[in-house]
């Protein structure tokens, strides 16, 4: 089931109902206890994804292959990093890569959007008699916050193409934890009380509502029934968060860091949600499929990458963020190191990168290694799972804990997986 | 005339990308920039070709322009190197040539000058005898309207080299006085900016191509239409035609056949131009300005880059994807 951005009015009524149904389906409460709460908010950890919709070329980001026939016309720079160079397009980055690991050593064998995206996104591959939840329902499930004010999962994807592929979907978890959508523009629609009712009229029939629920809950002692309460609670809230989108709060300054593109302008209210507490936000930037004219392609969108990731870089370390932050750099494969007759470079899964910055972390450090021509990993490969293992480590979560599906036990990664342990902090 | 006969006679196979293209004058003498930083010379046309290399740049080579006795390459790796057109041997170097990216050269007729284009935006004329810079000519915006890098994809001499012509990504021409170094006159061509801001937000067109008529009256413009699918080269080849002088478009050339329109070449007798390039195949056409129409559209057995049309007009030499070949025209 695709997420979908649901109407305030809509939102009262699927997390009631999600609320009902993780009761049912996962015998869990869907809504955190106020202790699990406290515990979280002392982590207070955060995960950015910028998502490289279409698949970025690992050649000409993070894993330049210089002098090879397969090498392209790009050359590599030295990074701040001893004896490692990236593609010449991100000269900020490689001023930063002592934020950030790189991981150069993917193999996730599927070269299909529909098919790598729903990998890179679950962590695994579907099921059909059991719908996982992607990573950003995971964390929002693991980090968020009962009593948050703010969404618990924000997902931007702008561009049309290759949209139905950026899975958003709480499945088993429920409704509670799906994304909050945007797809036009950077403000969500329906947060805004209805003209016709005035504030005072909003704030009393919520006081109406929680004097008949408190009313009805005296002596009950229901799971379901507290959800359904802090699902309530959680609206005048998540009413007040548009500010949070709404960058002109922003002092001009920082909003020339960020750059005048929508993708730049995206990642700015990212930093301003993970600020704020918002625990996951992906931003998508499509669309990096470079059939024909790859070099031309990254020419321009790794300019927009390398100026806005380095900016949401620096801001993040700037307001101590970082320490309590993520930022990963994920697509649903990389590019073939073959140049076509378009000056193309097509799907390729077989040995691509990622990179991890900021929290949980060993900054500075590279994993995996592909061989001279980019054609294979001759070190350290790893796959979808791996790579989620790592992020839930290194945001102090247990990628082993188990959700429960009736009585079926579901790890957030599946079974035997570890982590790459090399890059963690 | 406008040929009737467009055949390939000669197709010889490369592991590189030919980038670029010189023909010595009256000769079927070529030489090709690569993929690999080198530069081939070969006559396709000899009994047995044989290829010789020439060394010396770090990434693609883009431009190739020979000046009376001097072959001038120019590269992404932001270098021009001048060597002696029958020995090859190396004259001079000139290391960062241009800010960012060389993407093509030319020379006037008569050989006293050398032209480059970057991605710098800026137009450089040099001195061929000395490898001096003349002039720096700025008239193309950095950055696109979308606050993009911009490029500075084509540039055409006139047949009595007293006019230069420079376009770009977003399509913005440009006329010039290249012995004075003014500008002349700017055209705007904005069909050739393929910025998608819906599907995927970015970009991959502009104009890839000029060349003026033999009698400098006419300016052609080309490169590639309103792409539906900016993954790969999926959109109508477009050439657009000016009377440049009154900045005036006198029409706009979208056959059926998709693909960027990668080099122009005018007929000797101006009746005729030839456009060649490609997406993921090549693509080589015949346009009669005239009727304003193309008269015919074949494909080429591979993405073309660069080409060259002899004086008479009966040879057609191009480069491309792992090839070079030659078409014969009647």
């Amino acid at each position: 089931m695709p997420a979908i951005l649901p109407t305030r009015r809509q939102f009262l009524g699927t997390a009631a109902a999600g609320a009902a149904f993780a009761a049912d389906m996962t015998a869990l409460n869907c809504l955190r206890s106020p202790v699990l709460a406290e515990e979280l908010k002392r982590n207070d950890k955060r995960l950015i994804v910028l998502w490289l919709a279409g698949g970025a070329s690992q050649l000409e980001t993070f894993d330049p292959k210089p002098g090879r026939a397969t090498g392209g016309p790009f050359r590599a720079i030295q990074t701040c990093l001893p004896g490692v160079q990236i593609c010449e397009l991100l000269p900020r980055l490689a001023e930063r890569l002592k934020y950030t690991a790189v991981i150069r050593s993917l193999d996730t064998g599927n070269g299909d959007h529909g098919g790598a995206s729903r990998l890179m996104h679950l962590g695994r591959r579907d099921e059909p008699s059991l719908k996982y939840p992607d990573l950003g329902a995971m964390i929002a499930r693991e980090l968020g916050r009962a009593d948050s004010q703010v969404p618990d999962y924000v997902s931007f994807y702008t561009a049309t193409e290759g949209r139905g592929n950026a899975v958003g979907q709480s499945g088993f978890l429920g409704a509670r934890y799906n994304a909050m959508f945007l797809t036009e523009g950077n403000t969500p629609p329906n947060l805004r009380r209805l003209e016709e009712v005035t504030d005072l009229d909003h704030q009393e029939r919520a006081d109406l509502r929680r004097l008949l629920s408190e009313r009805f809950a005296r002596g009950r002692a229901s799971g379901p029934l507290a959800s359904h309460n802090e699902a309530y609670s959680r609206v005048r809230g998540l009413m007040a968060s548009e500010k949070l989108f709404d960058i002109s709060q922003e002092p001009q300054e920082m909003r020339v860091k960020y750059g005048p593109t929508l993708f730049g302008e995206q990642c700015l209210i990212a930093r301003r949600l993970v600020e704020a507490g918002t625990p996951y936000v992906k931003v998508s930037r499509a669309w990096w499929d470079s059939h024909g004219q790859n070099f031309e392609t990254h020419l321009e969108l790794c300019s927009e990458l390398d100026y806005v990731m380095s900016a949401l870089l620096d801001d993040l370390h700037d307001r101590g963020l970082l320490k309590h932050t993520l930022v990963a750099t994920l697509s649903e494969f990389g590019r073939t190191p073959q140049i076509n007759a378009s000056l193309g470079r097509d799907h390729f899964a077989s040995a691509w990168s990622v990179t991890l910055s900021g929290c949980g972390i060993k900054r500075g450090s590279l994993y995996g290694k592909s061989d001279d021509d980019g054609n294979t990993v001759v070190e350290g490969k790893v796959g979808a799972a791996q790579v989620f293992a790592t992020i839930f480590r290194a945001l102090g979560i247990d990628h082993k804990k188990d959700y429960h599906v009736g009585s079926r036990p579901v790890p957030l990664t599946d079974p035997g997986t570890e982590p790459i342990k090399e890059v963690l902090a | 005339m406008i040929p009737e006969k467009f055949a390939v006679i000669k197709d010889l196979s490369r592991q590189e990308i030919l980038l670029s293209l010189a023909r010595v004058p009256n000769s079927s003498r070529l030489f090709a920039g690569g993929s690999d930083g080198k530069v081939y010379e070969v006559d396709p046309l000899a009994e047995n070709p044989e290829w010789k290399t020439h060394d010396g740049h770090a990434s693609f080579v883009t431009g190739l322009a020979i000046a009376g006795q001097t072959l001038v390459s120019g590269s992404y790796d932001q270098s021009l190197i001048w060597r002696k057109l029958d020995s090859g041997e190396v004259i001079r170097r000139t290391e960062n040539a241009h800010g960012k990216w060389i993407r093509k050269l030319a020379a006037t007729p008569d050989g006293q000058r050398v032209v480059s284009i970057g991605d710098d935006m800026i137009c450089r004329v040099w001195n061929a005898e000395d490898g001096g810079l003349v002039h720096k000519l700025h008239g193309h915006d950095e950055q696109t309207p979308n606050h993009f890098p911009s490029m500075l994809y084509a540039c055409a001499i006139s047949a009595d080299g007293q006019r230069l012509a420079t376009a770009d990504k977003v399509g913005q021409i440009v006329v010039w006085d290249p012995a004075r170094g003014e500008k002349i006159v700017t055209l705007h061509a904005p069909g050739f900016y393929t910025w998608d801001q819906k599907e995927r937000i970015h970009s991959i067109g502009g104009i890839r191509s000029l060349a003026f008529s033999p009698d400098g009256q006419t300016l052609i413009a080309g490169g590639i239409g309103r792409i539906g699918n900016i993954d790969h080269l999926d959109g109508p080849s477009r050439v657009e035609m000016f009377a440049w002088e009154k900045a005036e478009k006198l029409h706009e050339f979208s056959g059926d056949a998709k693909g960027l329109i990668e080099h122009l070449c005018y007929g000797p007798d101006g009746t005729w131009f030839v456009g060649a390039g490609g997406d993921n195949g090549g693509l080589i056409q015949l346009y009669d300005p005239a009727a304003k129409k193309v008269v015919r559209s074949d494909k080429a057995s591979m993405h073309i880059h660069a080409a060259a049309l002899s004086e008479d007009g009966k040879k057609f030499f191009a480069a491309g994807h792992g090839k070079l070949a030659v078409w014969e025209l009647a």
